[in-house]
């Protein structure tokens, strides 16, 4: 037994030079995206709920505003767009539990997958938003 | 709580909340662009309100095992001190405003929920 073998462990973590590999990044991008839902996405939704039943008035200048307010409309799209990406991540994890896809290899595909999936998801509501 | 109802909670949550958001994705998907009198029909069935009740009880659960996992990952001695060790001293307190601050948050979200979709 060294001595010596206790003295060359890492002591200071740089976050920064740690590379994880792909099937991580999907984890903790999908925790983000939980916390970004709770904190934003979720209140969004009830002020959206709340002034979209309020009356037709409320109704009109909300979806008058969707429309025309850059800044809003983007806002909007970009949280669904997060919560939809929590969704499919989740899914992922969801068939993992269920013993679907669990080996090295199907991990990183499905990683893969879910990243491309919402991409195209992005580019088509980006796309019906602005062209 | 023991930890695998944790677990299973967690999991039956998100598949009802995933039941949830295709119901109310496909009604939004099959009435575009969305009318002023369609969606107050809707969302004054009794179906949307029962449902969404239970979503917003549902979802609460959903994010505060979620959020609790989080901080009871992050936001401890060990993790905080590779930030700084001053801060690691207050991990705890950290911690729990963290909690407080979250669940009141969320008590206040499902309060809000139930009191637009029933008046």
């Amino acid at each position: 037994m060294s001595i010596n073998h206790n003295k060359i462990r890492p002591v200071y973590i740089n976050l920064f030079q740690i590379k994880l590999p792909v099937s991580a990044i999907s984890s903790i991008t999908h925790r983000l995206a939980g916390v970004y839902i709770f904190f934003i996405t979720l209140p969004l939704s009830l002020y959206l709920l709340y002034f979209s039943t309020k009356s037709y008035n409320d109704f009109m200048i909300l979806k008058n505003n969707l429309s025309n307010s850059f800044f809003l409309s983007t806002f909007v799209t970009f949280s669904f767009l997060v919560y939809a990406y929590h969704i499919l991540t989740g899914v992922r994890h969801l068939l993992q539990d269920l013993h679907i896809g669990e080996s090295l290899s199907a991990s990183k595909v499905s990683s893969y997958l879910v990243f491309c999936l919402w991409l195209l998801l992005a580019l088509f509501a980006f796309s019906r938003l602005y062209l | 709580m023991i930890g695998s109802t944790l677990f299973y909670v967690q999991r039956f949550s998100a598949v009802y909340l995933l039941a949830y958001t295709f119901w109310i994705s496909a009604f939004l998907i099959t009435n575009n662009p969305l009318e002023y009198k369609t969606w107050t029909v809707f969302t004054n069935q009794i179906d949307f309100l029962v449902l969404t009740s239970i979503a917003a009880f549902v979802s609460i659960i959903h994010a505060f095992i979620g959020l609790w996992t989080i901080g009871t990952d992050y936001f401890t001695s060990r993790t905080l001190g590779f930030l700084s060790m001053s801060f690691a001293k207050y991990a705890d307190v950290i911690r729990g405003t963290y909690t407080f601050f979250f669940s009141l948050l969320g008590l206040s979200i499902t309060t809000i929920i139930l009191l637009i979709i029933w008046s």
